[in-house]
């Protein structure tokens, strides 16, 4: 099977390199020549349009950043949607919109073109290691079909329904975590606060209920004090903006994650956006008077 | 004055209605042809579409639901710019994004049209005094051409500043209203489920520091159980949407209002959109365990 592929970032640059790996022949187009070369020297074939890598391949995967950039991909002139042939598929990994996701799906299928929303859980070490989480919405057939593929880059695949729902799950995904970091961030300004070694309490809940990956992940980050991305907190701040947009689409009350997208805004206006999200204790701590010791 | 006036719904009737009142020579719009009877029969002509309203006309008056209805009447086919001459002021008084406002504007100025974003607060109760709060935003001369149809419609008129900048502060007002709703039903839920008579209460807190239009007049409805719209919570809810974009692309925190929007998406979804926005307490009661 030939394959295609768009997005050469933190992401998308070493699952690409797990697909080259196995055996691939893969067309590569980056809006930046430079970002692909990587890419290039393990073997991938350039392209100079995402069309010309449409009319390369029969699967193509795009791990992009926002809805703009993969409706931009897929239809602006020059696009993926120009050099498809009948029973191509396109496998998006970016994180999206659901009801953005659908309506890509539907203009594809009108010229005989499936699409897979397949966004991914588990970070840049997630998929250098090739062990990431993939939420697919789309045709149970098609995913059969991409199967052994998402095989050489993630662990869990799992069909979780129709067009959109993958992103659907991606964005309950961020729900959760986000708000957890925001309250491990919270304990361990209450412990710090009060006096208390954030470290030992960070070690104390990580044997009880409390216990999360987050609270070991982004709790030591916290504790260390070491806020380099991991995952670039305006990151989850754009898929906030999602979430949120479908809460209000659906008439749904989330009232924790509207409290989260805050300090999210507010870690935004502090300049932090490429810092990792444990930054959000840092947006707790700014809004504290500095105490001796700080 | 010529003024020509699309969308004639609840509030933008009886705004129309006024400037018919106050001596202008009125054409009007509407996407359903029935809603422009009552503005026949009062003396006012039709138009074809906005494109000839505008054709017209010294000044359009747009008063519709949300930013793409704004787009339509305005820059769609048949729309205000395809049928306006150079030097028409055009008025949006609907409530939309700022940004929107703003692309808007310098969309109409490429065909020679002045737009002014003129948003309102008053609620049919003022939109039918005529003494609705009309926040301005645009240049200060299409400000002078319009301001004569502003004071039929409205008392306190402000021009805020620039494109943009008459949402900015309708923004804030649904800030202000859309919390302030929430907060005196919640007060009220509060003193009734305490046992203690939530009328007894708001006159009580009326001679204090919480008094407020919304607590005098919000909070009465709320005890006649008056819900009939008045401003519709999916309105309110839109609002808050705007006010909550806005927070996104800026980076601001606005922990109180995305509590106050989450509320209102709750109402929506449990199919209080079409009641009065102080049927939030309907909510508030049901999520207390009451009937609600």
């Amino acid at each position: 099977m030939r394959l295609g592929f768009i997005g050469c970032g933190v992401m998308g640059r070493p699952m690409a390199l797990h697909l080259l790996r196995a055996g691939y022949r893969l067309a590569v187009w980056a809006r930046r020549r430079e970002a692909a070369q990587p890419l290039l020297a393990a073997g991938a074939l350039a392209c100079a349009s995402p069309a010309a890598v449409a009319g390369e391949a029969e699967v193509v995967f795009t791990v992009v950043t926002a809805d703009a950039d993969v409706e931009q991909l897929a239809f602006a002139g020059g696009g993926l949607a120009d050099g498809f042939a009948a029973g191509s598929i396109l496998v998006d990994m970016s994180t999206i919109a659901p009801q953005t996701a659908r309506s890509i799906a539907r203009r594809l299928a009108a010229q005989g073109v499936d699409l897979l929303d397949a966004p991914v859980s588990g970070g840049g070490q997630g998929a250098i290691a090739a062990s990431l989480s993939i939420m697919v919405g789309g045709k149970a057939a098609v995913l059969e079909r991409v199967r052994p593929l998402f095989e050489l880059l993630g662990r869990t695949i799992v069909h979780v329904g129709d067009h959109g729902a993958g992103q659907v799950a991606k964005a309950c995904n961020q729900m959760v975590m986000v708000a957890t970091i925001q309250a491990v961030a919270e304990a361990l300004h209450l412990s710090r606060a009060a006096g208390v070694d954030p470290e030992r309490v960070q070690q104390a809940l990580a044997g009880g209920s409390a216990g999360s990956r987050v609270l070991q992940l982004m709790g030591g980050r916290m504790v260390a004090r070491d806020f380099a991305a991991g995952v670039e907190a305006r990151l989850h701040h754009k898929d906030y903006g999602v979430l949120i947009a479908e809460a209000q689409r659906l008439g749904l009350p989330l009232p924790v994650s509207a409290q989260v997208c805050q300090q999210l805004n507010a870690l935004m206006a502090m300049g932090w956006g490429r810092c990792d999200t444990a930054t959000l204790l840092r947006v707790l701590e700014a809004g504290r008077a500095p105490q001796t010791g700080d | 004055m010529r003024i020509g006036f699309i969308g004639l719904g609840i509030m933008g009737r009886p705004m129309a209605l006024n400037l018919l009142r106050g001596g202008h020579q009125l054409a009007v719009w509407a996407r359903r042809a029935e809603s422009m009877q009552p503005l026949l029969d009062a003396g006012a002509a039709t138009a074809a579409s906005p494109a000839a309203l505008a054709a017209e006309a010294e000044l359009v008056i747009s008063m519709v639901a949300d930013a793409p209805d704004v787009e339509q009447v305005m820059l769609g086919e048949n729309g205000v710019a395809s049928g306006g001459r150079a030097g028409l002021v055009a008025v949006d008084m609907s409530t939309i994004r700022p940004a929107a406002a703003r692309a808007i504007a310098s969309r109409l100025l490429a065909s020679g049209i002045d737009f002014l974003d003129a948003p309102v607060s008053g609620g049919e109760v003022g939109a039918v005094a005529a003494t609705l709060s009309i926040m301005v935003g645009g240049s200060a001369a299409a400000f002078a051409v319009a301001h004569p149809a502003f004071g039929c419609m409205g008392r306190n008129i402000v021009h805020v500043g620039d494109s943009g900048a008459g949402q900015v502060a309708k923004a804030a007002n649904q800030i202000v209203t859309g919390v302030g709703v929430l907060t005196v039903a919640e007060a009220l839920n509060f003193a009734a489920r305490s046992g203690v008579d939530p009328a007894r209460v708001r006159e009580a807190l009326l001679g204090g520091f919480a008094y407020s239009k919304i607590l005098e007049n919000h909070g009465q409805r709320m005890l006649e159980r008056n819900f009939k719209p008045g401003f519709k919570s999916w309105m309110h809810q839109k609002d808050m949407n705007i006010v909550m974009q806005s927070a996104h692309e800026l980076g601001l925190c606005l922990p109180v209002s995305a509590a106050t929007a989450q509320m209102f998406n709750a109402m929506v979804g449990s199919g209080l959109g079409e009641e009065d926005s102080i049927a939030i307490l309907k909510l508030l009661e049901r999520l207390s365990g009451g009937e609600g």
